[in-house]
């Protein structure tokens, strides 16, 4: 019923007591986030509850959104820090997540679903690629890439310059070219 | 160069060698938009109940402390009760209700005062005696206070009769019109409900009006 409201009036509903209005902005960019979580925290169990914390956390300090229009770059930032902050929590995880291929091979129930590439190889070796990333380089890549968004989308939902997000995706290219390179010649 | 616009915001500083200064278009390449796509399809498989998590977390988690507050007085819940805790309870509350009932009843209960002044002779040609009774029967004092004795709250005591709570006292009244009313432990002004109110009171509690004459009542 609220489907065709913006963001702008939806915060504003719920801010005037109608909560339920907010499963709207939930539905609204939960598989958008949630792609994004899943990307930058390697694990799909990881990245829900960080989605999860995130928007619980954005309902509680609603009024504290002051551009309620941008809602979805003001939870966007809410659910980056969420992800750095389980990054952190999880750094010695992360260590083994890069460099124990076995591990993430054993653990199939906690890993991104797979994409259905016919080399079943594809995957783990995105997974190792993606994760041997800086964490701001990972996230440019992937709102450039897998989002496809323009620069100045990206900057309005960072709050991070052009330029610096043209630099962390040149390098996030160039480190990913060099791992999927290195690994064509392997095999 | 760049304008302040271009320049990183939320206050991230240059590192190592970026370099602001040049402008930096990363050149397509198929091969990661095809690492993109896959990523893309992916992610297509997320947990359906994402959704009902979240606003089943907004529902129990109120806003602010006026909204928990309001939430804990008007939301329900189960309670859970043992027999024990049934019987403190009920007793708890049964010492209070008889405390509360002594300490009130200590005071007089105005459904158990009754009084009347009546004339009962003549001391002189120019004075009667008038006979106040009132019935007070958890009264511990009582007086009479009127204009008769200069409104001194301890000048006229009345004087227990028998066991069943009734309090009199005579006192000589020069004819005319006098006020007065009882007071009752020292605290609890009580008109007699036998003779008529008088018109005002400047304190607060009515006063009853007595004539005293040949025809006194």
């Amino acid at each position: 019923m609220y489907s065709t409201l913006s963001d702008e009036a939806v915060v504003r509903r719920v801010l005037a007591g109608d909560d339920e209005a907010y499963a709207l902005l939930v539905a609204r960019y939960r598989v958008r986030f949630t792609r994004y979580a899943v990307h930058m925290l390697g694990n799909r169990e990881d990245a829900e509850e960080a989605l999860q914390d995130a928007f619980v956390r954005a309902w509680r300090s609603l009024r504290r959104c002051r551009d309620p229009e941008h809602f979805d770059a003001w939870l966007f930032r809410i659910l980056a820090n969420r992800c750095r902050t389980r990054m952190a929590r999880r750094k010695r995880y992360e260590a083994t997540f890069v460099q124990d291929v076995r591990a993430l091979s054993s653990a199939p129930a906690d890993r991104p679903p797979t994409s259905g590439h016919e080399d079943p190889g594809y995957d783990l070796a995105i997974d190792r690629a993606l994760a041997s990333l800086d964490p701001d380089q990972r996230e440019a890549f992937l709102l450039k890439y897998v989002d496809q968004m323009s620069y100045e989308a990206m900057a309005t939902l960072t709050g991070v310059g052009v330029s610096a997000l043209k630099m962390r995706v040149k390098r996030a290219a160039d480190r990913l070219r060099g791992l999927l390179e290195e690994r064509a010649h392997v095999e | 160069m760049l304008n302040d616009d271009q320049r990183p915001k939320g206050g991230e500083e240059p590192r190592g060698d970026d370099f602001w200064d040049v402008e930096i278009e990363p050149e397509t390449d198929s091969a990661l938009e095809r690492l993109g796509a896959a990523l893309r399809q992916r992610s297509s498989a997320l947990d359906p109940e994402l959704d009902h998590r979240v606003m089943a977390t907004i529902r129990h988690s109120p806003r602010g402390y006026f909204r928990a507050a309001l939430r804990w007085w008007t939301q329900p819940r189960p309670v859970r009760i043992s027999p024990i805790g049934v019987l403190a309870t009920v007793g708890a509350l049964a010492i209070l209700l008889v405390a509360v009932g002594r300490y009130f009843g200590g005071r007089g209960d105005a459904t158990a005062v009754t009084a009347v002044a009546s004339a009962t002779g003549a001391a002189t040609s120019d004075t009667r005696i008038i006979r106040f009774v009132i019935s007070a029967p958890r009264a511990s004092r009582v007086n009479v206070v009127g204009d008769f004795n200069g409104w001194d709250t301890q000048a006229t005591p009345l004087t227990p009769v028998g066991e069943a709570g009734v309090w009199t006292v005579e006192v000589t009244l020069t004819p005319g019109r006098h006020e007065y009313a009882f007071l009752i432990d020292g605290r609890e002004w009580r008109p007699d409900p036998s003779t008529p109110k008088a018109a005002s009171d400047d304190y607060g509690s009515p006063n009853s009006v007595i004539i005293v004459g040949a025809s006194s009542t």
